[in-house]
Formats: structure tokens, C-alpha cells, sequence
């Protein structure tokens, strides 16, 4: 029977054993699991873009003026120089009947030029065709899919009648709405620019009307090298074989805006980045940089051409510079046949293919695709690189981006545009981040604390036990409740009162300090010097109830008298400081109340756990109430109240539904306590709805977990560390 | 058993504690009934008596430390130097400050030794680092434990021994210069060694101090103390000289008790 007993112990012993093995594994595990997750989804950010050779078995005998690809890169498009437009499949056949685009068949295409999806054709005599040519799927009656070129002749524009000879021409339609039209730019042979509009407007009644004009730019002391034409035909760049940047607005009769002699270098290409907002620049000694408009000052309106990017130089003249039609994504040539593809915002170089010698290149409207006509043929190259605007820059340095005066840290992740430039810099979230979390800190830590003492130390038993579990209720205050009181309720009236905030933090520790010295003398009446101790509160709690309403009703005097009426408005005026409703005030206040019982639950159960033998023995040695809660109880808890309001840190960085709901979540960088911020776990819960799986928000969302992750792994183990140390000095026998 | 124990009233020419007709309530149960003794100054008077009889809570009436139990109230009174220690106007720190306390359990602050012996003085305001200094020395001294502790005066008191733990309670209770020491079963934790060690300590300390100490060690109680009293169930049975009590016990239950027949 004994022996039976004996056995059956050692089995549930044993049980037990493995069981709480196996828990504390699996716990490991599953929070090592999770960081492999996010971190395996936000690592391919950081993957160097990949290419891949693809077959084909298309032959170029014509000499071309035209290669491109599709976006399914099943379909190869050439249009040789004398105008015939063909498409291949890859196995080499074509799909459809060539078409020819040329109406004189002894002319050549001398120059062509891209605006969206239009190609624009200059023959040697002089005319100009426009040709749109785009794929869609088409899918038959069995679902088999095929893909179907569309070319469609936009227009076809006579040979002009006077001037010198066409070296180049442009074309651009405008989309705008409001100002309909279209544009044609030449260059001429004398080195003069000539442009024509055509505007289309509408009466009220519909009749639509055309006007055409046409303006030509004199001839420049330097020979122009290259041309470019932004997308809506407004704005027109010229780059001189003496390297100056020249720059027109030719939304009505041409001005010079900008002249930037700022290349050594004759300028051998230019092209616009996606958007039309920067201009790329190539010169002689294949040096690839991007530039801008940009105000000189606040105050001034306009804009001056500023180079923004350096991308990877060529080993020789830089030939042609094609934009992406995808990102801000440059693809470009040198008369090496070094072809490269680097992204503007981050700066990247993409790729970097030696070819020998390319004529023509071109990316598909995915940019998932190369298409390159070089010595040996045509070359197809499949490309991955699904994060290019992502660098170790972009995400934690200053950037110069697209309409910024300077660079910044900024983050905004999406527009309405496609031709957006994504701003995805982490930093301004990590210090939002810390600025949230060290502003709730500052209000809770000393509240809990100091409160967790009082409970411990001084308050009378039975009133220790209504406020601790009172005080613990509190943490299970849904933060959602939180944050709706706290922004819809708290954030207004703060704003309508912030003068009697402010009055409230002077007025009620200077009534404190007066209630003190009536205490001492009031010492000598019986009643208060036999009042029960613990029960002091009583007493103090007129005092700041009364500072606060005094607070309250002196505010509007003292806002009339000294900030003229309006605080906010006067902070503004005197000292800059803009007054945001959601703040770091309401974050103090919400987040305080979240962690508030955490910190005072742990602490108060570190205070009361010191034996009470140190207690009684400082008593004993007639130490007072305060001296013994100071001196030997709080040294001998400070472990447990670390630890407690290291928790309550970690629960400050990662809370989330407060910040959401009471900041604003405006990423900014500025301590001022009146403005709000935006966190990591709040701009998780912002943007994760809206990014697409697997694109590059969606990665750089999960690398802001991977963030979020680090820091509380970091400040917990830290705070472990320190933990021990205290636990060690103040170590109890 | 509930007889006038007036008579337990020995005649004590310098006392320093009067204590008269001490009642005193945990709750509704009465814990002390009717005490009335003389504490003589300068003299080591020990409490003996079977656990629960009220021998603890007594001396915690001296230096009011039953304050801390919400429950606890007293009639009657405690005269200190002709001062009733319970009346309103009485200070209980200054009251403290005279009468030092080494309790069951040796419970050094986890500071420094050098921080544990001055803490009393610290708390009083006293700064000057010689006047610490000298009076940590002095105080290790007289409790016997500086040859011990001189070269680790910084080290922290819990790398000490339990006796030397002991030993350094009673230092930092000599350092603030009491009156009366109280000690509550201050060997009950130690091994023989060391309670060899605390007793020769209160034999040296005799004369000097009034020390009231709680044991449960009869053996204890003769060797160290001048007067014994003996504690039943919250009664005072018999008080008097030691040699007395342990050899011509007056009461029945007190013999019984010292013969080992209860307790």
C-alpha cells in the first residue's frame, strides 16, 4: 500500500514535472516563433533585387527606332525606323499583322519620344505621328487567356512649313481637367525651340472650341543637347552641350525660369521622373543626378531647380534616361552599353548590367520587365525587386523628397496619385514612441508610487483595503473606453480650460504648502493632534479640491490680463508653440490612467512584502512614519517597484488604442507637449487595413513590429539587469 | 487564578516603570489583565511565562509599539519617569528614542554596518560624520562585536552571522543611548554559541541600561536577570528576585511552572 502511494507521488510528480516543462518550452517558442514571423515578412526589404534571364527566340533585322515590352512580358512591340509597328510573342511569331504607321513609306523615324502611353514618331520630313499603344487580357470562350495589343493613332502632325530642319519632338497631352490640350515641342537645327498648343475649351453650352499657338524660344548661345517635356506640357527642360540646366514655364507664352550652370559637363540626356515633379540629368562624364524645384525660403513663391539625388555614376556618357512608369525608378544607358535602373528616393542602385552596347532599352509598365536591344540581339531580362524605394536611409535617415523644401524625416505612406513618392521613415514614429511613453511616465510613475506608499505605509487597514482593489479595477478599464472618454470628453474641455490646467499644477501645491504650515500649528488643538493617523486626507482633500477650483475660476481672469484673451493664441504669437487638441497632455492623462494600476498594484505588493521586522525595527528607534517609508521600506521594495514600473513602461510603448484615438497620430517630430505624435503600434493599427500583403507597407509595418518587439525586449531586459542589482544590494536575509 | 495581585508589588526603591492596573484588549479578547509591577533602573528584569501569555505584548506596551495594531486597546497605564507614556501629550518618537528595542528575529536594515549602528542617530538628525563615526564605534564596542566587524564596517549587514546580526541589533539600539533596552526573545533564534555570546553581552550591559528582556529559557532567565517575573494567561503570578523566584517560588503555578510541569 505504502509502496503504492510512494509510487503513485512519484508518477504525479513526474507529470507535474513535464508538464510545466512543456508549458515554459512552449512559451519560449511561441514568442521566438513570433519574431521569426515578423521578421521573416520584413526581411525582404532588406533582399538585394534579383534578375533572371528570359528566352526568347525574336530576331531584329530592321534596324529599330521603337522596343517594348508588355506588362504580362509575353508580347515583344518594335517599330522599325522606316514605321512598321510589330508584335511578337516570344517564341518569335508575330501575333498580329505588322501595321504600318507611315503614310510617306521613304521616310525614316529620325527621333522618338514617350509621354504616358503615348509614343511620339518624327520622320525625317518633318512630320510627326502619335501612336498609343497599350495590352489588355482578353479571355475566350473556353477562359483561355491571350493578350491583345491596342494601337491606336493619336495624331499626325504636317511638317511645318518654315524654320530649320526638326532635330527633335516632343509630344504631351494634358489630363487636366480644366485645362484640356495638347502640346508639341521641336528642336530645331539652328538650336531654336519651337512650341505649339492647342487648347481645348468648352462654352457652357458645350460647344467645344480649339485654340492653337505657338511660341518659339530664340536660339540659346549653347548648343541644346537634350530635351525634356514634363507629362502635362507645361514645363520644358533644356540641358546644353556647355552643361547648363535650362528650365521654361510653357503653361502659356515661354518663360525662363531657371538657368543652373551648374555642369562642367556637357548634358547628354534628361528625363523626367514619374509624376513630372524631378527632372534626371545625365552628362558626359556619366554622372546621373535628379533635381527639383525648390523655394529658397519660406516666404518666397518661387521655385528654384535644386539637385536633390546623386545616383550611381556611368563609366561614360550617359546616352538615354527612361522613367520607370511604376516608382520613381530611373532606367538609363551609356554609350558603354552600361545599363543601370536605380530608384531616386533611396538611391539605390538597382541594377547594373553590362551589355557592351545598347540602342534601345525599355521597361515594361510594371517594371517588372527589361527589354534591351543591344549588339547580340535583343536581351529579356525578368526582374524582382519588389522594395526599391526601401534603404537603411529612407527608413531612419532625412530625405529630400518630392515638394519638401529639405530633407526630412517624414512619413506618409500613401495619396490618391499613383505617382506618389512613398515617404516610409520610421523615425519620427520612434520618437513618437518615446515621447508619448516618457509623457505618461512623467505623470504616472510619481502618482502611483507615492500612492502605493501612502496605501502601504500609512493608510489605516480597512481604508488599504477599498483602495487597492478600487485602484486595480482600474487596469480593467478597456483602453478603447479609455481613449473615447479621454478624446472626446477630456480633449475638449482641456482645450477650453488649459489656462486652469496650468493654474491648477501652481495653485494646488501652493495651497499644499499652506494647508502644511496650518497643520503644524494647528497641532496644539486636541482635535487635530489626536485625529487619527492615516486619515490626514481628510484634510487635505478640501485643500486641493479647493486649489483646483480656485484654478478654475482665476483662469479666466488670468488669461484676460496676461495672454491677451486667448492662451493658445498667444503662444502662438510670442513663442511659435501651436496648440493641438489631441496632445501629449491627454496622453499623459489616458496612458497614465492604463498604467497607473499596474505600477501601483506591483509596487504596493513590494511595499507590503517588506518584512515587517525593518519596519518595526526603525519604528522601534523612533524613526516617524515618513522616515522609516523612506529610508528603509522603499530602498528595501525598490526591486519590486522597478520591476513595476518597468511594466508599466512596457505597457505605455505598446499600448495602442489610446494613442490612436487621443493623438491625433500626426508624425511629427517636436517634444512640445501641446502637440500629439504618432507611435509604432498606433501606425500599425493605422495603416495595416489599407496595406496591400506583401507590398512594401505592408513590409515596413511589420518591421515597425519587429521595432516595437526590439524596444520592449530591450527596455525589459535592461530593467531585469538592473532589477537584479537592486535585488542583490538590497537582498533580504 | 484570578486573584488581587497587588501583593506581586515588590518594594523597589528606584524604579523606572511603574506600571498600574495594565488592561489591555486585542479586539474583545483581553490579552493583559491588571497589571501592576515595578521595573528597577539599571537592573536587568526578565519576563518568563508559557507562550501566549502576554509576556511580548507586554514589553511592546513600553515603547507603544502596539500603536501599529489597529485592534489593540489599553486602560490603565505605564509611568515612565513619572510620565504616563500612553497620555495624548506624549510624544511617540521621543518615547522611542529613549527606550530601544531588539526584537525575536535579528532584522539589520540591508545597509551597511557602519549605516545599520548610526541609523537612530541618522533619523535624529545627527550629521557630523565624527559624532557618527565615534558613536558607531563606541556602540560596537559595548555590544561586543567591533573586533568582529571593524575592517567591514561598509560591507552589508547581511553577509554578517546570526549572532553577529543580533549583536549589531543591540548596537544600533545602544547607539541612540536609551534608557530601557527591551529584547524579545533575543536568542530564541540562535544557536548555543551565540546565545553564550548575547547573555555575557547583557551581563556587561547590567548597571548601565535597564534591560527587559522576554524569554522562554528559565535557564536564561537566572543567569542574566536580577528580577524575574513570571506571566500566566495575561496575569502577573509572581514577581520578584530571581534567586528568589527560581528557588522559593511563593505560588503554586509558578513552581509548576519552573519545575517544568507545564508551559
Amino acid at each position: 500500500m505504502n509502496k503504492k502511494l510512494l509510487k503513485r507521488n512519484k508518477f504525479y510528480d513526474k507529470l507535474a514535472h513535464y508538464v510545466i516543462t512543456i508549458g515554459g518550452v512552449a512559451v519560449i517558442l511561441s514568442v521566438v516563433a513570433i519574431l521569426v514571423l515578423i521578421v521573416r515578412v520584413s526581411l525582404p526589404l532588406f533582399q538585394p533585387p534579383t534578375s533572371e534571364i528570359v528566352d526568347h527566340k525574336i530576331t531584329v533585322t530592321e534596324p529599330l527606332a521603337v522596343i517594348g515590352l508588355d506588362d504580362y512580358q509575353e508580347n515583344v512591340f518594335t517599330i522599325d525606323q522606316k514605321g512598321v509597328l510589330s508584335v511578337f510573342s516570344l517564341q518569335g511569331q508575330e501575333t498580329v499583322p505588322p501595321v504600318d504607321l507611315g503614310i510617306n513609306h521613304d521616310a525614316h523615324i529620325i527621333f522618338t519620344s514617350r509621354s504616358r502611353t503615348e509614343y511620339s514618331l518624327l520622320w525625317d520630313d518633318g512630320r510627326l505621328s502619335v501612336v498609343g499603344i497599350s495590352f489588355r487580357p482578353v479571355f475566350n470562350a473556353e477562359g483561355t487567356r491571350s493578350i491583345e495589343p491596342q494601337i491606336a493613332m493619336q495624331g499626325e502632325y504636317a511638317s511645318l512649313p518654315t524654320g530649320s530642319p526638326l532635330l527633335q519632338s516632343f509630344f504631351a497631352t494634358s489630363v487636366d481637367e480644366d485645362a484640356p490640350g495638347t502640346v508639341r515641342v521641336n528642336l530645331h537645327q539652328d538650336n531654336s525651340v519651337s512650341i505649339f498648343r492647342t487648347s481645348i475649351s468648352e462654352s457652357l453650352f458645350g460647344d467645344v472650341e480649339e485654340t492653337d499657338e505657338s511660341f518659339v524660344i530664340p536660339a540659346y548661345f549653347e548648343t541644346i543637347s537634350a530635351l525634356a517635356l514634363s507629362e502635362d506640357g507645361r514645363q520644358l527642360y533644356a540641358g546644353t552641350g556647355g552643361g547648363t540646366l535650362l528650365h521654361w514655364d510653357i503653361s502659356a507664352a515661354p518663360v525662363l525660369e531657371d538657368t543652373v550652370p551648374a555642369f562642367k559637363q556637357p548634358i547628354t540626356a534628361l528625363g523626367m521622373v514619374f509624376g513630372s515633379q524631378s527632372l534626371a540629368v545625365g552628362t558626359a562624364d556619366g554622372s546621373l543626378t535628379t533635381w527639383m524645384g525648390v523655394r529658397d525660403s519660406d516666404q518666397s513663391t518661387t521655385k528654384k531647380l535644386r539637385r536633390i539625388h546623386t545616383l550611381t555614376s556611368h563609366d561614360s556618357p550617359v546616352v538615354a534616361i527612361l522613367p520607370s512608369r511604376r516608382d520613381k525608378s530611373l532606367l538609363s544607358w551609356s554609350a558603354k552599353g552600361e545599363l543601370h535602373l536605380d530608384h531616386m528616393t533611396s538611391e539605390r542602385n538597382l541594377y547594373n548590367f553590362a551589355l557592351g552596347s545598347v540602342s534601345l532599352a525599355s521597361l515594361n509598365d510594371r517594371g517588372k520587365g527589361l527589354i534591351a536591344l543591344t549588339a547580340t540581339g535583343v536581351q529579356l531580362l525578368k526582374l524582382h525587386n519588389p522594395h526599391p524605394e526601401v534603404s537603411f536611409k529612407t527608413l531612419f535617415g532625412k530625405v529630400w523628397y518630392e515638394n519638401y523644401d529639405s530633407p526630412e524625416y517624414a512619413w506618409q505612406s500613401s495619396s490618391g496619385s499613383d505617382d506618389f513618392e512613398p515617404k516610409f521613415s520610421i523615425t519620427p514614429l520612434l520618437f513618437g514612441t518615446i515621447k508619448g511613453t516618457i509623457y505618461a511616465m512623467l505623470f504616472a510613475l510619481p502618482l502611483a508610487i507615492f500612492g502605493a506608499v501612502y496605501v502601504s505605509q500609512f493608510a489605516p487597514p480597512h481604508l488599504q483595503q477599498i483602495i487597492k482593489p478600487t485602484v486595480e479595477v482600474m487596469a480593467s478599464v478597456p483602453s478603447v473606453v479609455i481613449g473615447f472618454l479621454i478624446a472626446l470628453m477630456l480633449a475638449p474641455f482641456i482645450e477650453t480650460h488649459l489656462v486652469a490646467l496650468i493654474l491648477c499644477f501652481l495653485l494646488v501645491p501652493l495651497c499644499f504648502v499652506g494647508f502644511l504650515f496650518l497643520w503644524h500649528y494647528g497641532q496644539r488643538f486636541k482635535a487635530i493632534h489626536e485625529m487619527k493617523s492615516g486619515f490626514e486626507f481628510l484634510l487635505v482633500l478640501p485643500v486641493i479640491l479647493g486649489g483646483v477650483l480656485l484654478s478654475y475660476y482665476v483662469s479666466p481672469f488670468v488669461e484676460n490680463q496676461f495672454f491677451a484673451g486667448n492662451f493658445t493664441q498667444y503662444m502662438f504669437e510670442n513663442i511659435g508653440a501651436t496648440y493641438d487638441q489631441r496632445n501629449c497632455i491627454i496622453i499623459a492623462f489616458g496612458l497614465g490612467f492604463c498604467v497607473i494600476p499596474l505600477i501601483f498594484s506591483i509596487s504596493e505588493d513590494a511595499l507590503s512584502n517588506v518584512p515587517s521586522g525593518l519596519r518595526h525595527a526603525s519604528l522601534a528607534l523612533g524613526a516617524s512614519r515618513w522616515q522609516t517609508a523612506w529610508r528603509v521600506v522603499l530602498p528595501s521594495a525598490s526591486p519590486g517597484i522597478f520591476a513595476g514600473s518597468m511594466i508599466g513602461l512596457g505597457r505605455a510603448v505598446g499600448e495602442t488604442m489610446i494613442i490612436l484615438m487621443a493623438t491625433g497620430n500626426t508624425p511629427i517630430m517636436d517634444w512640445s507637449i501641446f502637440n500629439g505624435m504618432r507611435t509604432l503600434s498606433a501606425n500599425i493599427a493605422v495603416e495595416i487595413p489599407e496595406a496591400p500583403v506583401d507590398g512594401t507597407l505592408y513590409r515596413v509595418l511589420f518591421l515597425c513590429a519587429v521595432l516595437l518587439f526590439g524596444m520592449t525586449f530591450i527596455v525589459n531586459t535592461g530593467a531585469e539587469l538592473i532589477r537584479d542589482r537592486l535585488r542583490k544590494k538590497y537582498a533580504q536575509y | 487564578m484570578k486573584n488581587d495581585n497587588r501583593n506581586a508589588i515588590i518594594a523597589i526603591e528606584d524604579s523606572i516603570v511603574q506600571v498600574r492596573d495594565l488592561n489591555l484588549f486585542y479586539g474583545t479578547s483581553q490579552a493583559l489583565f491588571n497589571l501592576n509591577f515595578d521595573i528597577p533602573r539599571n537592573k536587568v528584569t526578565a519576563l518568563i511565562g508559557p507562550s501566549g501569555c502576554g509576556k511580548s505584548t507586554f514589553i511592546r506596551c513600553i515603547n507603544r509599539m502596539n500603536d501599529l495594531v489597529d485592534s489593540v486597546n489599553i486602560n490603565g497605564s505605564i509611568q515612565l519617569d513619572q510620565q504616563d507614556i500612553f497620555d495624548k501629550s506624549v510624544d511617540v518618537i521621543d518615547l522611542r528614542r529613549k527606550i530601544g528595542m531588539v526584537f525575536q528575529k535579528s532584522n539589520p536594515f540591508p545597509k551597511s554596518i557602519y549605516e545599520n549602528v548610526i541609523y537612530g542617530l541618522r533619523i535624529g538628525g545627527v550629521t557630523e560624520k565624527p559624532v557618527l563615526e565615534e558613536a558607531a564605534e563606541v556602540s560596537l564596542k559595548r555590544s561586543a562585536l567591533w573586533d568582529e566587524v571593524k575592517d567591514r564596517l561598509h560591507d552589508s549587514a547581511m553577509g554578517l552571522s546570526g549572532g553577529q546580526m543580533q549583536r549589531l541589533c543591540i548596537a544600533r539600539a545602544i547607539a541612540v543611548s536609551p534608557d530601557i533596552i527591551l529584547m524579545d526573545e533575543p536568542c530564541s533564534a540562535l544557536d548555543p554559541r551565540s546565545t553564550a555570546h548575547i547573555e555575557e553581552l547583557i551581563r556587561e550591559l547590567n548597571g548601565e541600561y535597564t534591560i527587559i528582556i522576554v524569554t522562554h529559557n528559565m535557564q536564561q532567565a537566572s543567569r542574566v536577570s536580577d528580577l524575574t517575573a513570571f506571566l500566566y494567561e495575561g496575569e502577573l503570578i509572581e514577581f520578584g528576585k530571581t534567586t528568589d523566584l527560581f528557588t522559593v517560588p511563593v505560588k503554586k503555578a509558578t513552581e509548576d511552572y519552573i519545575t517544568g510541569r507545564f508551559g
